[in-house]
């Protein structure tokens, strides 16, 4: 029976979804957008098997709720399988892992542990740039919000070029500045692209800050979402990223498009360079 | 048709309305109550591609294009915008409901086609801090532009992307307090398929 579902997910006559109360009108071949994942939560359904392959909600107590073969088969589906950079190896052992039998795996879509990377353009000073927005889940009143966590903008990174600069001979306050009431502090603002240079080494710019400052100051503006990507930590042991494919395939929609294993430490450091923390 | 609409979403509300008074305090929904809530806004989704299919044909008189229009409109949260992209323009262009409508009944075809996959995606619904339920349903259209001598001109299939937004509300009948589940749509994201 299970296997007769799976096969039906994937080759889905569009004949067989002529469901009463259905919205459509158009007899064309759908079967592709019944195997594509559709929406975020539709790659968290299948992740977990909490759906039929109709689409339809399970719940605990239906049959075929978090069934494990019914996940192997999905999990399968959830893959870039255009993509050789997760082996098969990796994608076996991670399956395998999420669906032991001792201890299965699920997403949760509010256990916190993965959020959204967002390529937005922006114009800033008039002229057109790009611009990373990293997003998450925030809990407030029983419900829940997409919070801005952090931003990444390559230009803020230029301003601080310097930071940390052990090379240089030159430009530094001397260490009696302090007996002449720091009098020649004024020399630094003199030369306003180079302020970098006399900073605490150890200083890590706050990008968000600066963002939220440009556009306060109205110096950067919106203009459109250009990409969104996920990027999930929950499962232990592992990362994986999972992007949207707008392909003419069943093999299409949100799909896992990168993978690594990883210890607990290592996540911690790949979480800061995602969101480019230093 | 508009009868049997009006009287299936009657019903689907007054199912959700009954129900209503039984929820507790935090207002969880139960798979039961999301399922009739799921029937009342899949109801709305019903009524809007009508709508739309109706303001794009050709045929249709400009006063009742913009009865229609009134009627759509009434279906979405004030401030609800389309935001559209297509493979060649993959910039999301943001529009408001009415101008969204407009455009499509002023589209620069002498006959056009808009049909509807039978798929239909419906979410979880989501509970925002202001204790509003949300949830996205996702449908797939086939839009055809037809010229007068050139025959078919313009062809694409877009995958809409609908939020609906749940609350509960309540009114007096009768004395007595009853509760229900409001259903509107909100914000649109509308993009062309690969082909």
């Amino acid at each position: 029976m299970r296997i007769f579902s799976f096969l039906f997910l994937l080759l889905m006559p569009a004949s067989l979804f002529c469901q009463p109360g259905s919205i459509g009108s158009f007899s064309g071949d759908e079967s592709k957008f019944y195997a594509q994942t559709k929406q975020v939560n539709q790659f968290f359904r299948r992740f977990n098997a909490e759906e039929d392959v109709k689409g339809k909600r399970t719940y605990s107590g239906d049959s075929t709720f978090r069934d494990l073969k019914s996940r192997k088969k999905y999990l399968n589906i959830l893959f870039d399988t255009y993509n050789s950079s997760v082996s098969t190896d990796d994608k076996n052992t991670f399956i395998d892992q999420v669906t032991s039998k001792k201890n299965p795996e699920f997403l949760d879509f509010h256990g916190g542990d993965w959020f959204s990377e967002v390529s937005a353009s922006f114009t800033y000073k008039h002229e057109r740039v790009d611009i990373i927005l990293y997003m998450k889940l925030e809990k407030q009143n029983n419900g829940y919000k997409w919070v801005f966590s952090n931003a990444y903008f390559s230009r803020f990174n230029d301003l601080f070029a310097h930071v940390g600069d052990t090379t240089n001979l030159k430009l530094f306050l001397h260490p009696l500045s302090h007996e002449l009431d720091f009098m020649n502090i004024h020399k630094v603002f003199e030369e306003p692209d180079k302020l970098d240079y006399y900073l605490d080494r150890y200083y890590r710019p706050d990008q968000l800050a600066l963002f939220v400052s440009e556009i306060k100051n109205g110096n950067l503006k919106f203009e459109t979402v250009k990409e969104v990507k996920f990027h999930f930590l929950q499962i232990p042991g592992w990362y994986f990223e999972v992007s949207y494919f707008n392909r003419n395939s069943n093999n299409s929609g949100w799909l896992i498009s990168n993978m690594l294993k990883i210890t607990e430490k290592d996540k911690k450091e790949l979480l800061r360079n995602y969101i480019h923390e230093n | 048709m508009k009868i049997r609409s009006s009287v299936i979403g009657l019903i689907c509300l007054l199912i959700v309305a009954s129900g209503a008074l039984a929820q507790n305090k935090d207002e969880n929904i139960s798979p039961q109550r999301k399922q009739a809530i799921d029937s009342l806004a899949l109801e709305k989704v019903r009524d809007l591609s009508k709508y739309i299919s109706i303001i794009g044909n050709k045929s249709t008189p400009w006063s009742e294009s913009q009865r229609v229009i009134e009627r759509a409109a009434e279906l979405f949260m004030e401030n609800s915008e389309i935001g559209v992209s297509a493979l060649s323009r993959p910039d999301v262009a943001y529009y408001k409901v009415r101008e969204y409508f407009d455009r499509l009944m002023k589209l620069n075809y002498d006959r056009v086609t808009i049909d509807w996959y039978k798929i239909q995606y419906v979410s979880d619904l989501e509970r925002q801090p202001d204790g509003t339920y949300v949830g996205v349903i996702t449908i797939y259209q086939r839009f055809q532009g037809f010229d007068k001598e050139k025959g078919l001109i313009y062809e694409d299939t877009t995958k809409k992307d609908i939020t609906v937004y749940v609350k509960r509300k309540e009114t007096q009948i009768g004395g007595r307090l009853i509760g229900f589940w409001d259903v509107l749509l909100g914000d649109i994201r509308v993009k062309e398929t690969s082909k």
